[in-house]
């Protein structure tokens, strides 16, 4: 036990007979009768839509009245809520809305509540057990499916760790991310499943990977965190996704895809109007951002060209392992590869980022993958 | 009544088929996107027809065929060839919804037979953030009665 009460209440007279006398008497307090908070009346804007946290956005429950820094509240306490004197000082370690707010961070989260599904029953299972995948296409799909059960693991980890770090106040934000912690482990649960119903099973871990989810993992500040996963990360894998439901065997396979590339997609969402907001309203970020993503593609390019992850994409999309599969394979793997790389820095532009380019060593990779292409006699746009 | 492909009454049977899987869609959420439709003749040099697809909530409140996407703030264009156009929806309509060809994402997803095309990422994002919405929607075209193509004699294959 880490945290003890200041009083044991059954031991204390007072509070005892204050409880049995209320009790016996019916005599009642009622002070929280006279909360000094405001009332108001919030109605649906569309009936179709039900009742959505725009709806509450209104003078003293809403977020965009709440000042940059939430030094008020420092406790459990909703947003809105008169806070008495003896509420406990959590200590929040993130207490600036900077640091965590997105643009429509709200319809973000209606989204994601309104899109769940489930790996138990949406997925076609009985079709996809029946699916008879020649022995080179199954071994590489179960080892995709690995990597995939792998890092999907980390997306959950990393935004659990920060939702218990941020103010009370930033409710919106939380909640978004609880639904992403809820995606994140849907994901893990799907890739698992798909693995253990081709008939091989999981295959190898990525040693490589794993070292760029610990960084992922532990980064300094929110904002780090969240460039880093939601906008590189899940970028990428978005990306992934998309390239997965393209070589995709079977019809079932290829809606599990279009399923978790829904979320991924709205994770990225968030990811990119954070970092918008981040640069519009805490300019002295940026340099901080950079620093981290120097680093953070650093890791990209070791990780996603390692060959348990790359070889299995040549297999999969040559659709085998003789010669000319291979080869075909090899050119629509480099074309997705500089695909995932041209979508990042476009995302970087549009967030307002467009001197990454200059400064990264990733985009020097890409001009060297683009070159490759052309080389290759793959046309990509 | 079967309609033909391309034309506005075309989108607007899948917006009224749309409409009468409301449980289906809605079991999907939100779906909140503006769409647009190129599709390029396929014997008339340089010549198109432009469609716009709005959805909201959970229905697709405007399908009609416009004169440009000027104003419109389409999120995401999805242009191709009538032929390739026309490939998709028959595909869907033997198979009852696309088959591993045929998806929009597989279509589009190296540009080689529809485009997709985007100004900003953030539109080009809602593709995927509705992948399924956008897929079971062009799917309803299995639920169509009959479907003629400009052009072309009328296929004779019913619905699936």
């Amino acid at each position: 036990m880490s945290y003890l009460s200041t009083k044991d209440f059954l031991a204390d007279k007072d509070f005892v007979d204050r409880w049995q006398y209320t009790l016996r008497s019916g005599e009642l307090d009622l002070s929280w009768m006279r909360a000094a908070t405001e009332q108001v009346e919030c109605k649906p804007q569309n009936a179709r839509r039900g009742l959505t946290f725009r709806d509450l956005d209104v003078p003293g429950y809403g977020y965009s009245t709440m000042p940059e820094l939430a030094r008020a509240n420092r406790s459990f306490a909703p947003r809105g809520a008169e806070i008495p004197e003896g509420c406990p000082d959590l200590q929040a370690e993130v207490n600036r809305k900077s640091e965590v707010w997105a643009y429509n961070v709200e319809s973000y989260y209606e989204e994601a509540m309104s899109r769940q599904w489930n790996a138990t029953t949406d997925v076609p299972w009985a079709e996809l057990v029946k699916a008879e995948l020649p022995d080179d296409i199954a071994r590489a799909y179960s080892q995709l499916l690995t990597f995939l059960t792998e890092v999907e693991m980390i997306a959950t980890d990393v935004p659990a760790k920060w939702m218990g770090r941020l103010n009370a106040d930033f409710f919106e934000v939380k909640n978004f991310i609880a639904t992403q912690v809820m995606d994140e482990a849907r994901h893990a649960e799907v890739f698992r499943k798909r693995a253990l119903t081709t008939g091989y099973g999981l295959m190898k871990a990525s040693p490589q990977n794993e070292l760029n989810l610990k960084f992922l993992r532990d980064a300094d500040s929110f904002s780090e965190a969240s460039t880093t996963l939601h906008l590189q990360a899940e970028g990428m894998i978005l990306t992934l996704f998309r390239f997965s439901e393209y070589i995709s065997p079977t019809e079932g396979d290829k809606k599990l895809f279009r399923l978790v590339m829904q979320d991924e997609a709205r994770h990225v969402g968030y990811g990119m109007q954070h970092l918008k907001w981040v640069l519009d309203h805490f300019p002295e970020k940026r340099e901080i951002i950079h620093k981290h993503l120097d680093e953070a593609e650093n890791f990209v390019f070791g990780g996603a060209y390692a060959v348990e992850v790359m070889e299995p994409f040549i297999i999969l999309s040559g659709k085998g392992m003789k010669k000319a599969q291979i080869e075909q394979g090899c050119k629509i793997t480099a074309a997705f590869q500089v695909k995932q790389v041209e979508e990042y820095f476009e995302r970087l532009e549009k967030c307002g980022l467009p001197e990454r380019k200059e400064r990264s060593q990733l985009y020097k990779a890409l001009e060297l993958g683009q070159a490759q292409l052309a080389a290759m006699g793959v046309r990509t746009h | 009544m079967s309609v033909t492909f391309p034309s506005g009454a075309f989108f607007q049977a899948l917006a009224a088929a749309m409409a009468g899987a409301h449980d289906r869609f809605r079991g999907l959420g939100f779906f909140d996107a503006t769409i647009g439709i190129r599709v390029l003749l396929d014997d008339d040099g340089g010549a198109e027809r432009l469609f716009v697809l709005v959805f909201e909530v959970f229905e697709c409140t405007r399908a009609e065929e416009v004169p440009d996407f000027t104003r419109l703030h389409v999120d995401f264009v999805l242009e191709g060839k009538t032929s390739v156009w026309r490939e998709m929806f028959e595909n869907i309509r033997r198979n009852g919804g696309a088959d591993v060809a045929h998806s929009i994402n597989t279509l589009t997803h190296f540009g080689e037979q529809l485009t997709l095309r985007y100004d900003d990422p953030d539109g080009h994002d809602k593709l995927y953030r509705f992948a399924e919405s956008v897929q079971q929607f062009f799917d309803l075209a299995a639920t169509l009665d009959g479907v003629t193509y400009e052009g072309a004699a009328r296929l004779a294959a019913p619905a699936a």
